[in-house]
């Protein structure tokens, strides 16, 4: 029992980072129909400049506040530089997103050293506790509820605010939103940036969760948001939340009852949707 | 055979297959000659992944586990059993005919669904076949590879250049043939336009994966011909890496074309080469990706049909003029 409520939990934390990074992109497929394979990107610059402040500082909100302002200013460079010249070709998009991508990777090695990076949580978020013989990380709780809050307060701005509407209705069809008189590309823009914080903020976090960075998780975790959205159906904020959370769930529990194939979950989750659903397991259409 | 029907590019293109020839005759160095066949090799690969960006507009992310059945079924094969020359055919009939069988059961899922779909399930499946030689311990020797032993005339490098320039020639007026057919300018159409050429009648599923199959089998074989030249075997002829290299090859050199991919994998593989040697002057030099990437990016902007694609276009818009 306590075997299964620790993997349970640990499962939900890598989820819910993985829902923070695949957020992010499923939106910016949905609204403006851009494939971004640039986000992990976004992510390791989240987590190495954010861990850059937090070792500086000693401070891990300023860590995270880093992390997140960086987010914003890379999704506007990349919205403007590398996204704008190309939308409408799928094609294209892959390609150059991916060039970007390892250009991210890359200057991260060039500004940060190739060195791999040992990040440890604050102190006031380290430890465990127990309840009954089950032992709770804090960390991974802290994690959790980070998650839920970001989902849910997302999730009211999509309902309740008027911002939320108007990205709603993008999703469906950005023609009529710009028929009546809306700046369609400044919400992508916006849309953009947030999904880079998110992904920045994901990072960070992530940093401090696995212990260690380095700079190739760039491409890993782009792929691996990827899988996230197709499985989740592209563009389906909520079913982002269940994808990632899945993928969390079947990566911790495979990783403790079959190793052998833990390296292989995903792929194989992926492989399967795309075969039998690929629509996504969530699909709005 | 009417001597005068032949385009004037054939003769072109034959005068330069014939250097190739010269070539190792002239540079004798053991080095140089291994980079050029490492030219010729990926220019293969190339290749047969241009057949599926440059003329059908299929994106692959996992073009290398054909590469890598390529590799891996040579290798194996001369570990296995008597290091001849028959076991050289075999291999290249082994890994060609898994190689067609996991390209066409991946195209008869995936190239129905729009082009991500492609792209993500390729990348899964590399991914998969990646952990599949790390896991399978028995047969790949895992992430430490083995080494082999080759038929005695293949051992030397002279003969593997000739046989390494031999199977470019040929793939490449043998793809060219298929290109500039009726299935090639299917393919073309395709690309361009897919539902208009539906709409005419053509059953694009079968042309997208006959092209898949296609291009998956050259594919095994640059692999069998890489696995050759460096008598070793290890899980990195599965990694991602090698088909961003690739993709990258086809972008530079141009897609849509088959010299495209050559010109580009001989840019790429002479990067390596001179680069790798550069960084130990200025460490600056080993972040060569970066370079690379925003090279790949301009290009992908400002230049989308690479450096054959502009240069044909500006000799075309001069003969225009010329004879204006």
């Amino acid at each position: 029992m306590d075997v299964l409520v620790s993997l349970a939990v640990n499962g939900l934390a890598t989820g819910m980072l993985i829902f923070l990074l695949a957020a992010g992109l499923t939106l910016i497929f949905g609204l403006m129909d851009v494939l971004n394979f640039a986000h992990g990107g976004l992510f390791i610059w989240g987590a190495y400049t954010g861990v850059w402040a937090y070792h500086m500082t000693d401070s891990f909100l300023l860590g995270i506040g880093t992390a997140i302002v960086i987010g914003l200013a890379l999704g506007l460079v990349t919205e403007r530089l590398i996204v704008r010249p190309v939308y409408g070709s799928h094609v294209q998009q892959i390609l150059i997103t991916l060039g970007f991508m390892l250009v991210l990777q890359e200057c991260i090695k060039v500004v940060f050293g190739p060195d791999q990076k040992v990040v440890s949580p604050p102190s006031y978020l380290e430890g465990s506790f127990v309840v009954g013989d089950i032992v709770f990380i804090n960390y991974r709780l802290f994690i959790i509820v980070i998650g839920l809050v970001i989902f849910f307060a997302f999730y009211y701005l999509f309902k309740k605010t008027r911002v939320g509407l108007i990205v709603r209705a993008g999703v469906m069809n950005k023609e009529m939103i710009q028929s009546l008189g809306i700046n369609i590309k400044l919400v992508f823009m916006l849309v953009f940036m947030v999904g880079a914080a998110l992904a920045a903020l994901s990072g960070m976090l992530h940093a401090a969760y696995s212990g260690v960075i380095y700079a190739e998780m760039g491409l890993e975790f782009s792929i691996l948001a990827f899988i996230v959205v197709v499985i989740g159906g592209m563009g389906n904020f909520k079913g982002s939340l269940f994808a990632a959370l899945l993928v969390g769930l079947t990566q911790a529990f495979m990783a403790y009852y079959v190793p052998a194939l833990s390296l292989a979950t995903n792929m194989l989750l992926m492989a399967i949707v795309l075969v039998f659903r690929p629509q996504g397991l969530f699909a709005l259409r | 055979m009417n001597l005068r029907t032949i385009e004037k590019s054939t003769w072109v293109y034959l005068a330069i297959a014939f250097l190739l020839f010269v070539v190792p005759f002239l540079v004798t160095g053991r080095s140089i000659q291994f980079l050029i066949i490492q030219i010729f090799v990926f220019g293969i690969f190339a290749m047969s992944y241009d057949l599926l960006l440059g003329y059908t507009g299929i994106i692959s992310f996992g073009h290398v586990m054909f590469f890598g059945v390529g590799a891996y079924s040579t290798a194996v094969l001369f570990d296995r059993f008597e290091p001849t020359i028959f076991t050289f055919g075999l291999a290249i009939l082994v890994s060609a005919i898994i190689a067609g069988v996991v390209s066409f059961i991946v195209g008869i899922l995936t190239l129905r669904l729009k082009s991500h779909f492609y792209a993500m399930l390729t990348l899964a499946l590399a991914g998969l076949f990646l952990v599949g030689a790390e896991k399978w311990r028995k047969v790949t020797g895992g992430s430490d590879g083995f080494t082999f032993g080759l038929p005695d005339m293949l051992r030397d490098s002279f003969t593997l250049y000739m046989l390494s320039a031999l199977s470019l020639v040929l793939l490449f007026f043998g793809l060219r043939r298929m290109t500039k057919s009726p299935f090639g300018k299917v393919l073309v159409a395709i690309r361009e336009n897919e539902s208009r050429t539906e709409s005419l009648g053509y059953q694009v599923l079968h042309y997208k994966v006959i092209v898949s199959v296609v291009s998956g089998v050259v594919a095994s074989y640059s692999g069998v011909l890489y696995i050759l030249s460096l008598r070793f075997v290890d899980t990195s002829v599965f990694a991602t890496d090698l088909t961003i290299d690739v993709l990258l090859m086809t972008i530079i050199g141009g897609v849509g074309t088959l010299i495209g991919p050559i010109i580009g994998a001989s840019l790429i593989e002479f990067a390596h080469h001179w680069l790798s040697d550069l960084s130990d002057v200025h460490w600056l030099f080993e972040r060569w990706i970066i370079l690379y990437g925003t090279i790949f990016i301009l290009i992908v902007v400002f230049f989308p049909k690479g450096i054959v694609g502009t240069l044909a276009d500006r000799y075309i818009r001069w003969r225009a003029r010329r004879t204006e």
